[in-house]
């Protein structure tokens, strides 16, 4: 049984917002993340275990000022801060995987939230509602990947008064537009240091570190990226879809080039030692894009038991060039403007179709999250950008929060269909 | 040539295609030689359209066809832009299209659009005699100084790439020339919709969108009927103007105060627009689009919430009809608060969705009636 199962048996039919704040639960967590039981993967994920259980508690336990971010806000504006990046959208998958999704949603809808809109932010908004989620000091969020988080931390921060830090990122990044970016993102860094009591000097001495850092990590993502280009079949992408946690909250910190760091170097060792050649024949290369089912599930059992193998992730990605801390903000800006997701569709199809072709994919699942204007809304573009190339792509539909949305028969029927046609 | 305004019905389903819904503007908008500008939010910057010589066309979309946009849209996205999709698939249109980034479903329809319809703006534009650019502008969402001078930046890229696309040059006096008349525009639009029925304003508005200003100030259109009924204030996103405001004004409701994009809301708090040279008048009219009536997309909810009060007592509203369409995530997530706030207040409040063909008319009927209803038995009460 691994840590999260032992954790769930103990804790979950006593669940209360005063458990998530109780020291009890959080040293059995330590306790069971550090027990010789408990065999992650890889070594690396040990490191992500540390980084989150340690982060999560700062945030429940109170003491350090919390900032909700979404997904693509910069991380490392909030750990110059030395604050607790909290990420509700991650929050949502957690509830997910323990099984505790429906009732935020249900929470949610009675609150008179529309099952029209994202499950992972219907579900923050439930567990918000009924007092799971931590206290922020202020909330913060980018424009893009979706409307949703801006609006649905528009609806936290207007209910209990604390500022919500919009970072508008233009739709293109030319120099002009750059440069706005640049100021925009210095005058929340300035709002984000004030909400947490930090003085500007020592926030702009904790950016510089947390964007040295940054740098540190990237290049250690990038080894990670080229070691999975060599040796394709042994970092299942499975398991590299919950990478996307680590890379969308810890940069700017230590842990972020541990992890990377950790995992380029077993990535190494076990490549050297001829791991994952011994399964290649017949083996389905897809590329996943989107994001999956975050409750139990038997969708990837189907997966490999059809000979398909996940060996890249529209996410798990570098999409930005080296950063300097002498210039962080501008740095920043060409990271956020660097994603490609921001920007038009074309330019995420392009980018996939790269991806596909660099890893020399059979074919690619996109996971159409019901919901969610962004991908599922631009998934029809980039399937044909993918065609165009003769990669196969198959559209799934499905809720990754929402068990109750995924008809597990008919996505398994859909996936081995598709897995005997390539 | 003085231009009236037709008459609205609902058609018969099998006769309510794009053509026969079409208003006799658009029709006649597609005179041979007249340069049209294709758009669709209400944030696009008609005044900049006007100056570079083009003649504003607002798609309303073949809302009877959706299902066509699946080719490129998911089914769970905003009806009106699938409805816009199809029928740029269906024409191809020749002018320039103008999308504003203003929520996840312009951004798709972008992105559709150029694949399927027309090439894009800036860079890949190729601009000349019968070009078909699409342009995003970019739109922030909370004002101030900052989004002032993103906009205005957006404003001058747009002029530029207008001018690629056959467009005249703007200066700063076309720009504000065009900024005076649509504000005249506005002006009259309100004055003449007092005491109209919800359809009315609703028709009044959409010749404002789509008129060349100076044929709209000639004089209000004929065949506009006077308001009766229970006052209501309608606020929401963009609604068919043939679909729910008909239905409430059966049921015995007056909309007296239609805030939504293709109502009253374009017309309200609209600021004068000045500058000596191109780049203040384009950041003057940033002004004017940044601090005007916002949508729920708009990061100053307080501030919409107070307007949308202040605008129910204003109209002695005596209950409030909350419609967006399907999968608007700004309208769907700021229903919760705007639904507790005039709770708070005293005011009942209705929420209807709307799939923009509202070919489900009998249900909307049941629930407005029983609203109103609602309302009246409150009243004898009292």
């Amino acid at each position: 049984m691994n840590w999260m199962a032992s954790l769930k048996e103990r804790f979950m039919d006593r669940l209360s917002p005063a458990t998530l704040r109780s020291p009890l639960l959080w040293s059995t967590a330590e306790g069971l993340a550090r027990s010789p039981l408990n065999r992650p993967a890889w070594r690396a994920d040990a490191v992500a275990l540390r980084y989150f259980l340690r982060q999560t508690k700062r945030a429940y336990r109170g003491g350090d000022p919390v900032v909700w971010a979404n997904l693509l806000f910069p991380s490392e504006l909030i750990h110059a801060a030395g604050a607790v990046p909290f990420y509700p959208e991650m929050a949502a998958a957690v509830a997910a995987s323990l099984e505790l999704a429906p009732r935020f949603l249900d929470a949610a809808a009675h609150a008179g939230f529309s099952p029209d809109t994202c499950s992972f932010h219907r579900a923050i908004l439930g567990a918000w509602s009924e007092g799971y989620m931590p206290a922020p000091a202020c909330l913060a969020s980018t424009d893009y990947l979706c409307d949703s988080a801006p609006l649905s931390f528009r609806y936290v921060a207007g209910e209990i008064g604390v500022p919500l830090l919009l970072l508008e990122i233009p739709f293109r990044g030319d120099d002009a537009a750059l440069a706005l970016l640049e100021e925009g993102l210095e005058e929340t860094a300035l709002r984000l240091a004030e909400a947490c009591g930090v003085t500007w000097h020592a926030y702009l001495r904790g950016l510089g570190e947390a964007v040295e850092l940054s740098e540190e990590a990237r290049k250690r993502l990038l080894e990670v990226e080229e070691l999975r280009l060599r040796h394709p079949l042994l970092l299942d992408g499975r398991d590299a879809l919950g990478h996307l946690s680590v890379l969308a909250s810890s940069f700017g910190h230590p842990d972020a080039v541990s992890f990377y760091g950790e995992l380029a170097a077993e990535l190494r060792e076990r490549g050297e030692r001829g791991e994952g050649r011994e399964d290649s024949d017949g083996v389905k290369k897809l590329l996943w894009m989107h994001l999956k089912p975050y409750y139990p599930h038997r969708l990837f059992e189907h997966l490999q038991e059809h000979g398909g193998r996940i060996v890249c992730e529209e996410y798990n990605r570098c999409y930005w060039g080296e950063m300097d801390p002498r210039r962080p903000f501008r740095s920043l800006a060409r990271k956020l403007t660097g994603h490609f997701g921001v920007g038009e569709g074309a330019r995420r199809a392009r980018v996939m179709r790269e991806l596909a072709l660099r890893h020399r994919v059979d074919g690619a699942v996109h996971f159409n999250h019901w919901g969610c204007r962004q991908s599922a809304g631009g998934a029809a573009l980039v399937r044909r950008e993918l065609l165009r190339e003769g990669i196969p792509v198959l559209l799934l539909e499905g809720d990754c929060i929402d068990s109750r949305e995924y008809q597990e028969g008919q996505a398994a029927t859909r996936l081995e269909a598709f897995l005997e046609s390539l | 040539m003085a231009y009236r305004l037709c008459y609205y019905t609902r058609m018969p389903e099998s006769q309510n295609t794009t053509a026969s819904t079409r208003s006799r503007e658009e029709e006649e908008a597609a005179r041979p030689g007249e340069r049209q500008a294709l758009w669709f939010c209400a944030y696009t910057p008609l005044e900049l359209l006007d100056a570079a010589g083009f003649r504003p066309r607002r798609l309303s979309g073949a809302v009877e066809r959706l299902e066509e946009a699946d080719v490129l849209l998911h089914p769970a996205t905003c009806p009106f832009v699938r409805a816009c999709l199809v029928q740029g698939m269906e024409e191809i249109p020749r002018g320039p299209a103008v999308f504003v980034n203003s929520c996840d479903a312009m951004r798709r329809l972008h992105d559709a659009w150029k694949d399927m319809v027309g090439r894009g703006g800036g860079a890949g534009g190729r601009g000349g005699e019968g070009g078909g650019g699409a342009h995003m502008m970019d739109m922030p969402r909370r004002p101030g100084p900052w989004a002032e001078r993103r906009l205005a930046q957006e404003i001058l890229r747009l002029a530029e790439e207008l001018e690629r696309d056959g467009g005249l040059a703007v200066t700063p006096q076309s720009l504000k020339e065009a900024a005076a008349l649509r504000m005249e525009v506005a002006k009259r639009c309100l004055q003449w919709g007092e005491g109209l029925a919800g359809s009315s304003r609703m028709r009044l508005a959409e010749a404002a969108q789509t008129l060349p200003p100076r044929l709209f100030l000639e004089g209000p259109p004929a065949g506009l009927a006077e308001g009766r009924g229970v006052p209501l204030l309608l606020t929401g996103n963009l609604l068919n103007p043939r679909g729910l405001v008909e239905v409430i004004e059966e049921a015995g409701g007056w909309v007296k105060t239609a805030d939504l994009c293709n109502g009253d809301r374009p017309f309200l708090d609209l600021e004068e627009v000045d500058g000596e040279t191109l780049e203040e008048a384009a950041l003057s009219l940033a002004r004017r689009y940044l601090n005007r009536r916002g949508c729920a997309r708009m990061d100053d909810a307080r501030q919409r919430e107070a307007r949308l009060l202040r605008m129910a007592r204003e109209c002695g509203a005596r209950g409030v009809i909350y419609a967006s369409l399907k999968f608007c995530d700004p309208y769907l997530y700021e229903w919760p608060r705007v639904e507790a706030l005039l709770r708070s207040e005293g005011l009942p409040v209705l929420r209807l969705d709307s799939d923009y063909q509202d070919g489900h008319a009998g249900q909307l009927s049941t629930r407005v009636e029983a609203f109103l209803e609602m309302l009246r038995q409150g009243r004898r009460r009292a």
